[in-house]
């Protein structure tokens, strides 16, 4: 069941590498930036990738909180996203601890992880630091905001695929709807990234080792990218969530246009959308969602963030949401940048949109698809 | 409000690979932790865990199904069950928790890099990694093709997913949810309890004045929910009902409770208060009760103070701490507690804090007249969860 939801987007938030706000990203990538690429830190086999990350400062407020003290990035980043958020939305901190939190992750916190097995690994389990465990654990991010907000209620971590973003908005409508005295619900989607994690990805043809990628043109893979994207959900605001879905699951790439399709008519209803912000990252899901575009809306200009912040899993369907934002209430679209000839309503330049609706389309790397409808 | 009813249950765990065997090793007290096989623990203090014989999990030698991971391998288990209990169940949604997820093809992966045996099953590895891949392993297996949640909060994720499903019947959001969970032993997250010093090199006591911290376990169970107008319109045979959920955060520190048991006594009260009942309408407490000095503290001070007198287990005892899958495998226990009359042993009991004012029922089953039923589930982060169960009527 796809809930047909009367909630709003009151807030949003966000900490991109290119960018220490949702506006400032916005900005940026309206403006034609691409995020720096660095070498990510020796690996293994002499295989070498490129990341993209948050620059310090951008999250040294929340490393200066106690509670963050021995936090891995994505704890940093998610709160980061998440205070700025609220501070959107103009909750107040004594306010926030009435209500919830969800946050959204694909792969977690990789950085501790992979130091604590390798200690564990090549030192010998008796002498693993007892300080990098806690933080592996997915949920360690989402305490960390609820305890800054002195949270005492509903706090809850979703995993999932590049998709859980959306799979976490989904989810927090859910417990609004069920809850009427809950005022509102911070979503956060977060992702922090590292050797392995892109070697994984790699494995699967999936991770580029250039500085670039295009999208909707050859398929060389992408490159991943540390960021946050936070929403505050709430009853009333001025962002409309039109309609969400929980996803659809596909088991083969062949199926994952139809997978997208049947979501996709599903929240927009009949409805064309004015412009449409997109997941591909220079993998397969840009084939399914060039497929699903160019039969439904066949002149609706697409845009796609990934080729200037990066692939950032668990934030990107979260961020896509956050520059939906700004879309609509600028009327226009950034350029895509590196975009291929594969999709021709994609935009190449700033492109003016028409209309007060966009969809946020999402197809994950892990066998989920999911989108949302967005109002002004 | 729509009643919500359980019409059938899976599990698979160190005391069984189906239900039948569950509720046999449930009843006896069966000690079902031994020494660990699934990799080196020469170097950890805990060297004992809860453990599923690779022989219940055996599938058809198919190529797909040779690539199964153990998790959906001990998910595809306990879905059957379920879907066997429940008869014709179709699920409109999957609500299903785990605390480590594809951690042990993490290792697998890694450890593909750092050592001399090459990248064999690398891909695989990788591809089994993403904690929702067991799900959409039942899913395809099963035919289905239903949106999946994935709540990953701790320890407390079972509870919460299965908490969250109850909500979305109740809701009238939707009529049939399969819900539980899963986690498989890691070796990570073995060495990471172990480094804690939350992990015991003895027997896990859980409630015992002398207990002195947790074992692992693992396994999987899942719940076919449906609501009140779906079960009667298929004729289901209902075989317990949830009447209530509360949740609580403590936020006093990232891996331990804030002492005064404030976390564990909020879930609680807001469970009944949201199941409507006073405390001293239910019967048995299945506790978290991992048996470290700190979380059966906080546990303990708060039924004693919320439900004094009340008969309390935790069946960890038996098969160890199973994370993600705990607070699934546990209402499992609990509503066999219910439709079979019981209270289920806690084993390994020797003698309880002088102060605390419940019943731990150690060592032995106990017959019991079982109309209502706690469920409680803790968990880093601060992640607390408890479910109300009741028998069907």
């Amino acid at each position: 069941m796809d809930l047909k939801v009367g909630f709003f987007i009151q807030g949003v938030g966000g900490v991109t590498p290119v960018g220490a706000t949702a506006e400032q990203t916005w900005d940026e990538v309206v403006r034609g930036a691409e995020a720096v690429r660095q070498p990510l830190p020796k690996g293994f086999g002499g295989r070498s990738y490129y990341y993209s990350a948050v620059p310090a400062k951008f999250t040294a407020a929340a490393g200066r909180q106690p509670r963050l003290r021995r936090s891995g990035t994505i704890s940093l980043l998610g709160v980061t996203a998440g205070l700025a958020a609220l501070a959107d939305a103009g909750i107040q901190l004594e306010e926030a601890k009435k209500g919830a939190i969800v946050f959204a992750i694909a792969c977690g916190g990789v950085d501790y992880t992979r130091r604590f097995y390798h200690e564990v690994l090549t030192e010998g389990a008796n002498v693993a630091s007892p300080l990098l465990f806690p933080e592996t654990v997915y949920n360690a991010p989402a305490s960390h905001l609820a305890a800054l907000l002195k949270i005492d209620g509903r706090d809850y971590t979703l995993v999932g695929d590049s998709s859980v973003g959306l799979s976490a908005l989904h989810f927090a409508s859910q417990l609004l709807a069920v809850d009427p005295a809950l005022p509102f619900c911070v979503v956060v989607g977060v992702e922090e990234a590292d050797w392995v994690l892109a070697d994984g990805f790699a494995t699967w043809r999936m991770a580029s080792n250039q500085t670039s990628f295009p999208v909707f043109g050859p398929r060389q893979g992408t490159i991943l990218a540390e960021s946050a994207a936070a929403v505050v959900l709430s009853r009333s605001g001025w962002l409309r969530l039109v309609e969400t879905s929980a996803g659809l699951p596909f088991f083969s790439q062949k199926e994952a246009p139809a997978a997208l399709a049947d979501v996709v008519a599903r929240v927009c209803n009949g409805r064309t959308p004015a412009g449409i912000l997109s997941s591909a990252n220079g993998t397969f899901a840009d084939r399914v969602e060039e497929a699903v575009f160019a039969s439904q809306f066949g002149s609706t200009p697409v845009y796609a963030h990934k080729p200037a912040t990066g692939e950032s899993l668990g934030a990107s369907a979260l961020l896509q949401l956050v520059l939906a934002k700004f879309a609509l209430e600028q009327q226009k679209l950034p350029p895509t940048l590196h975009a291929g000839d594969r999709l021709q309503t994609v935009t190449r330049g700033v492109t003016e949109i028409h209309g007060n609706e966009v969809l946020i389309s999402s197809v994950g790397f892990n066998q989920q698809v999911n989108a949302v409808l967005v109002g002004r | 409000m729509q009643r919500v009813f359980i019409t059938g249950y899976g599990i698979v765990s160190p005391l069984g690979g189906d239900n039948a065997e569950n509720l046999k090793s449930l009843r006896n007290g069966t000690d079902c932790v031994s020494p660990v096989t699934a990799f080196d623990v020469s170097k950890t203090r805990c060297r004992t865990a809860g453990q599923v014989t690779d022989e219940w999990l055996k599938e058809p030698m198919t190529r797909k199904n040779r690539r199964l991971d153990r998790s959906s391998l001990m998910m595809l288990q306990a879905t059957r069950e379920a879907i066997r209990t429940s008869g014709q169940f179709s699920p409109e949604i999957m609500v299903i928790a785990t605390s480590s997820g594809g951690m042990s093809n993490g290792e697998r992966f890694y450890r593909s890099l750092i050592e001399p045996t090459g990248r064999v099953g690398a891909a695989q590895a990788v591809a089994n990694y993403m904690a929702q891949k067991p799900v959409l392993d039942v899913q395809e297996k099963f035919g289905w093709r239903i949106p999946a949640q994935i709540v990953s909060n701790a320890c407390a994720s079972g509870t919460n997913a299965i908490g969250h499903a109850f909500q979305l019947v109740r809701a009238g959001l939707y009529d049939s949810v399969i819900c539980g969970g899963y986690d498989p032993l890691s070796e990570l997250v073995f060495t990471g309890f172990d480094s804690l010093q939350a992990a015991t090199p003895d027997k896990i006591r859980p409630f015992d004045r002398d207990r002195n911290g947790l074992v692992l376990g693992e396994g999987a169970a899942v719940l076919a929910l449906e609501s009140e107008k779906a079960a009667a319109a298929r004729r289901a045979t209902v075989l317990g009902e949830i009447v209530g959920y509360g949740v609580s955060t403590d936020n006093y520190h990232l891996t331990q409770p804030d002492p005064s048991g404030i976390g564990p006594k909020l879930a609680m009260k807001r469970a009944l208060a949201d199941a409507q009942l006073d405390p001293a309408s239910v019967e048995y407490v299945n506790a978290h009760g991992t048996a470290t000095v700190f979380n059966d503290a906080t546990e303990g001070k708060a039924i004693s103070e919320l439900m004094p007198g009340v008969a309390i287990s935790s069946t960890k005892s038996m098969m160890g701490h199973a994370l993600g899958g705990a607070g699934a495998i546990e209402a499992v226990f609990s509503l066999l507690a219910i439709l079979h009359q019981f209270i289920p042993p806690n084993i390994n009991f020797r003698q309880p804090e002088p102060d605390w004012r419940f019943r731990v029922v150690g060592n032995e089953e106990e017959p019991a007249k079982i109309k209502r039923v706690l469920s409680n589930s803790f968990g880093f982060g601060g992640a607390n969860a408890t479910l109300v169960l009741q028998a069907a009527h």
